[in-house]
């Protein structure tokens, strides 16, 4: 077994009270790729937080190569060869590649001037070490997320850097990059450097770990050999119970009746075609597609933001056009979006108003004025139905973890009182524990007589909850499936397909 | 060069030479060695005022209270010659002056840097501060004569000329402490680690700090060569016009931040040049000075004014909104 | 560390709010009360210890002493203030004074309590207020036109009644410089045909610095400039700077309103030639004679004597008595006027 690099010792963490981080220890060997897991709240970035430098334990030390901390500074975490890669990468988008890369380095050797050409040299040496080619006088403002991830790594290494800790590393990466980041993740272990990789993606974690430890609480739950670890086993540490997975029963029943949305041809140019079919009420229709298949772009079609040019939609038998959100609101549509967090949310507001922000005119007393406790009622009701987790609903919806927030969209809607649901990646960047909970309650509404549309790429999820898949590829549907028919793999393939 | 082409420099230096050609044009006199002089006088303290602008606003930050600073500094530097009846060089001026300046920026560092107040709030607190601590405590009487040594600064020239009409007008001196400050600044922000340090917060605080950068040290310097810098520039400032007017230059610091955004400062801090600015400076003193030449009358100077400035400050918005454009092309594909 | 530079801010923002907020008047004594014909007058100005005023105070007191059963005293907010010297005149009342003279700050706001004042049978007059409503009489320097045209003549005697002029107002909008400005103008068409404006108004922005750009521009743009006429006190100032450095002291006559305290040096140089103004004091004095008057039962009329240099025949127009007094101050005389 190799050395050890990294030891922390009974390390534990309170704030105001509550313990973020209660009595962790643990080790990450040279050459390692120790993966950390956990969902929101558990504690990783306390962690991080810790070996960084940022936060000062209340108990406990750390031992880096050998030499004892009690609390470690910044500049001695960097100093003692630990590169931390935050998830918004801490780049500069003002400098160029070669600015960014250089920076870290000069700052540490205590430089008095710049130069620009060392500047370069310094950073094309880096990105070489990695077989990673880029324009250095780019601006990195520019460049995309994988370039940036790159460029951090390239930094990272220039300082020497014996461990490497990625906080969510592949959030906002496609799967190719995801693959080149692995790769180069593998060269740096037959360097000799250890990765710490923080993530919630279990499949990932599952393909690059050497070890895999579980964070719950504050606590470290499990600490094991990564081959000891397969998908339900991690999500049990994480969450602490068992998750189930029964897909949603819907029936023919229902069909009879008049449809709640019937689309027939609807077509939008350079985006979908010919797209028909039939939601009924209780009915719960996945579609599903990859990127740039047309499925985001027919819900914004449906929501009114990018309307259909051809084509009719009928919304109980009624032809109607839906020509902006105001006609959509009016026809009973609710919208979640992808991007709860610029486009569903205020962020900085209340959980309450955020809540009953689309209902402000139900709320209205006589004199026109917002009833207090007309809203405090609707506030309430909504915050206990879908258990989102909160001191008060005064917090601003920042305070919440994404899970809790993507509930918060969910009640917004849900107050407005509609007919028909359309959630787009409902349960992108929630914990798994969270996602679970919110499929509850998807199904629970659907049962409760809401027809509900998921355009979603994650397979087990639509499985899970859908009755129908549809799937979409260059703009038109292209197959249906019944959810109870059909299993992950086939699923898998179909969608990859063409 | 294309890449030029696309700098907001290259569109600011299009607008002043039209500018400059149009008043030409319109008013020989405009290309006089008389009036080139003139013109770079008047632009001497705007100038300096205007690279303290720039190293501020690069850093992220806003700063209102630069004109406060060098009112106070020139006026109790003033005060101060009289009183020991001083009348040996300017250059006595000059470092009582930017040594008061530098200590008025020091505290404007502290409430910036220990209180985390943000920056443009500070600065309109301590503009108040230091303007109503000069006419409360040293003085609101309007000083109608300065001291020898800056009285035969004021009226030295580099190269002198004679006007048609018999004076001697010429460059004036000061003319030299602006290039001086100009070099200073460039070679501070394009070679050295403080340099680097400025556009590092500007660009990204948080980052900055995870690097390692010590963001409060750095914004001691800030504020503190920007207040020195106030200094210079308001003791100049008296010495060109040979009084010592408490209520000067407070309410003109839109005029000067106004030239570094005209020069291509990207308000929200990372971007910024030394060449930029001397341009939009130009720009508007040029803009200042040249209405009245070709002959526009006084109610519609104030429209030319601000066409200009819109133009000035409209096309690097839109080529930033391009730029950002072609970003999203990128990521989609 | 922190702790104490906090406290040393915090001090520094109380004490120079405390400075500025103390009501600190000028009181000089407190008055008597009246007996027999003994009367008390307060004067009340916009703001105490500012050069102006401190001079109106001068005239305010000789009157107390050329009048000796007359108590004269002054009194005003520290800062300008309509709220401040709302505050000052109430307590003028309560104190019952004979007469009030007053330069409002904000002549609307002042309505209320003069009339309060003037209900209650004290004397109420005003100056520099021509629409001042709650008073018994306004009494004005000047009336802006006269003072314009006598700018003019003294421009154009200067200038020989021929050549190039141009003329600087404080603001476009300054509603007393363009009415000095237009006048002038006026008067210039009407008698002074070989005299030629150029350019428009040109505007200071009550600013010796721009007054001085704009100058420099303007011996550029006209090299032929014979006379300019200024209003706001900076405007010659600014210029004047320009001339001298010009050198064109001879050939360019400048006048126009200002203080010597401002002026004076380019007075004594020759960049300015004259420089026009109202003596506050001879203002303060002749309110308190009016005043006087009424409490002796005597009507003030249309045309009669203040018995005051440049009040010697005083136009009434409504409630307002305009004078003739303005003072022209040249490099023989500036040295009179500390102010």
């Amino acid at each position: 077994m190799a050395e050890k690099f990294l030891e922390v010792k009974n390390i534990s963490k309170s704030f105001a009270g509550v313990h973020a981080l209660d009595d962790v220890s643990f080790e990450v060997r040279k050459g390692e790729i120790h993966c950390l897991v956990g969902e929101n709240g558990s504690g990783k970035s306390t962690m991080i937080k810790i070996i960084a430098g940022v936060y000062e334990p209340d108990e406990g030390e750390i031992i880096i190569s050998g030499k004892s901390y009690k609390r470690l500074h910044p500049i001695d975490t960097i100093r003692e060869g630990i590169q931390i890669i935050y998830q918004d990468f801490s780049l500069f988008p003002n400098f160029t590649v070669a600015e960014n890369i250089a920076l870290n380095k000069q700052l540490s050797e205590n430089r008095k001037f710049f130069h620009k050409k060392e500047a370069q040299q310094v950073a094309r040496a880096a990105l070489e070490s990695i077989n990673i080619k880029m324009d250095l006088d780019s601006l990195v403002g520019t460049m995309s997320v994988a370039d940036k991830q790159l460029i951090a790594i390239s930094r990272a290494l220039l300082q020497d850097a014996k461990l490497i800790i990625m906080d969510e590393p592949t959030t906002a990466l496609t799967g190719r990059e995801v693959k080149s980041l692995f790769k180069v993740i593998n060269d740096l272990k037959a360097r000799g450097i250890s990765t710490m990789f923080v993530s919630h993606k279990l499949n990932e974690v599952l393909e690059i770990a050497d070890r895999t430890m579980v964070f719950r609480n504050g606590k470290k739950i499990i600490d094991a050999d990564a081959k000891e670890f397969d998908q339900s086993k991690m999500v049990y540490y994480m969450t602490g119970r068992k998750i189930e997975s029964d897909s949603y029963d819907f029936g023919d029943q229902n069909k009879s009746g008049t449809p709640l949305l019937s689309l027939n041809n609807l077509s939008s140019t350079g985006r979908f075609k010919d797209v028909s079919f039939d939601l009924y009420k209780q009915e719960v229709i996945g579609v599903t597609g990859l990127l740039g298949s047309g499925r985001t772009e027919l819900a914004l079609a449906l929501f009114g933001i990018n309307p259909a040019d051809k084509g009719s939609i009928q919304i109980e038998g009624k032809a109607v056009k839906i020509n902006n959100p105001q006609d959509a609101l009016k026809h009973g549509i609710g919208y979640v979006p992808e991007d709860r967090l610029t486009e569903g949310l205020f962020l900085e507001h209340s959980i309450g108003n955020n809540i009953v922000v689309s209902i402000v005119n139900k709320l209205l007393s006589k004199i026109g004025l917002i009833d207090k406790n007309t809203k405090q009622k609707e506030i309430d009701t909504w915050v206990k139905d879908l258990s989102i987790k909160t001191d008060s609903a005064d917090n601003p919806a920042k305070s919440l973890s994404g899970g809790n927030q993507q509930r918060v969209v969910l009640a917004k809607w849900l107050a407005s009182n509609p007919r028909m649901l359309i959630l787009n990646g409902p349960t992108v960047g929630v914990d798994i524990g969270s996602k679970s909970e919110l499929h509850e309650i998807i199904k629970r509404l659907a049962g409760e007589g809401l027809g509900v549309l998921v355009m979603s790429d994650d397979i087990p999820e639509l499985l899970h909850i859908c009755n129908r898949i549809l799937l979409m590829r260059g703009g038109k549907i292209v197959d249906e499936f019944q959810a109870s028919q059909i299993t992950e793999n086939e699923l898998a393939e179909k969608l990859a397909e063409g | 060069m294309k890449k030029f082409l696309r700098t907001n420099e290259f569109y600011v230096a299009v607008i002043l030479i039209l500018l400059c050609v149009f008043i030409g044009i319109k008013s020989p006199v405009f290309f006089s060695l008389q009036n080139v002089f003139d013109l770079l006088r008047s632009s001497i303290t705007m100038g300096i005022f205007a690279m303290g602008t720039l190293i501020v606003i690069i850093s992220g930050g806003f700063d209102v209270s630069f004109t406060a600073i060098a009112v106070s500094s020139m006026y109790i530097t003033i005060k101060i010659l009289f009183a020991i009846n001083y009348e040996g060089s300017f250059l006595v001026a000059l470092i009582i002056s930017a040594l008061i300046g530098l200590l008025m920026g020091l505290i404007n560092a502290s409430i910036i840097g220990f209180f985390r107040i943000p920056t443009l709030i500070a600065t309109l607190g301590t503009q108040s501060l230091f303007h109503g601590f000069l006419l409360f405590f040293i003085g609101s009487k309007y000083i109608n004569n300065v001291p020898d040594g800056m009285l035969r600064f004021s009226r030295s020239n580099l190269i002198t000329t004679v006007t048609p009409t018999g004076a001697i007008t010429g460059l004036q001196s000061g003319i030299l402490i602006l290039v001086a400050v100009v070099i200073v600044v460039y070679l501070l922000l394009r070679f050295t680690m403080i340099g680097r340090n400025i556009f590092a917060i500007g660009g990204s605080r948080e980052a900055a700090e995870r690097s390692g950068i010590n963001v409060i040290r750095t914004q001691f310097f800030i504020y503190g060569f920007v207040g020195m810098l106030a200094g210079i520039g308001g003791i100049i400032h008296g010495a060109h016009y040979k009084q010592g007017n408490p209520f000067d230059l407070v309410g003109t610091e839109l005029n000067t931040i106004a030239a570094v955004v005209l020069g291509g400062a990207l308000v929200t801090g990372g971007r910024g040049t030394v060449l930029g600015t001397l341009l939009g400076v130009a720009l508007v003193v040029v803009m200042n000075n040249s209405l009245i030449l070709i002959g526009v009358p006084s109610e519609w100077q104030k429209v030319v004014l601000g066409i200009i400035l819109i133009i000035g400050t409209g096309i690097p918005a839109y080529q930033n909104m391009q730029a950002a454009k072609r970003v999203k092309t990128n990521l989609a594909e | 560390m922190k702790k104490s530079l906090l406290f040393v801010l915090t001090a520094l923002v109380v004490l120079s709010m405390l400075v500025s907020c103390a009501p600190k008047t000028a009181a000089t004594e407190a008055p008597v009360a009246e007996e027999g014909g003994n009367y008390t007058i307060a004067t009340v100005v916009k703001l105490t210890g500012v050069a102006w005023f401190d001079r109106m105070e001068t005239g305010v007191k000789q009157f107390g002493v050329d009048y000796p059963n007359v108590t004269t005293f002054q009194q005003g907010p520290a800062e300008a203030d309509a709220a401040q010297q709302v505050q000052v005149i109430e307590d003028l009342i309560a104190q019952g004074v004979d007469a009030i003279c007053v330069v409002p700050f904000q002549p609307d706001s002042l309505e209320p309590v003069l009339k309060k004042a003037m209900d209650q049978g004290i004397v109420v007059i005003s100056h520099e207020a021509s629409n001042q409503q709650n008073v018994n009489f306004d009494l004005e320097a000047f009336d802006n036109a006269g003072y314009g045209e006598h700018f003019m003549k003294q421009l154009a005697e200067m200038m020989g009644e021929e050549g190039e002029y141009v003329v600087m107002v404080g603001s476009l909008t300054s509603k007393t410089h363009n009415e000095w400005v237009d006048a002038a103008i006026a008067y210039q068409k009407a008698n002074y045909p070989n005299m030629t404006l150029m350019g428009d108004k040109n505007e200071s922005y009550d600013d010796a610095q721009k007054a001085y750009e704009k100058g420099k521009e303007i011996l550029k743009a006209y090299p032929n400039l014979k006379g300019m006429q200024g209003s706001s006190a900076n405007d010659v100032v600014g210029f004047g700077q320009a001339v001298e450095e010009a050198g064109l002291q001879d050939q360019i006559a400048v006048v126009g309103t200002s203080m010597p305290s401002m002026a004076g040096k380019y007075l004594k140089t020759g960049a300015v030639d004259s420089i026009g103004f109202w003596d506050p004091s001879l203002a303060g004095y002749g309110m308190n004679k009016l005043a006087l008057m009424i409490l002796n039962g005597e009507t003030p009329t249309d045309g009669m004597d203040l018995g005051v240099a440049g009040y010697e025949s005083i136009k009434l127009v409504g409630k307002v008595f305009y004078g003739q007094a303005w003072v022209d101050v040249t490099a023989e005389n500036v040295d009179d006027y500390p102010f």
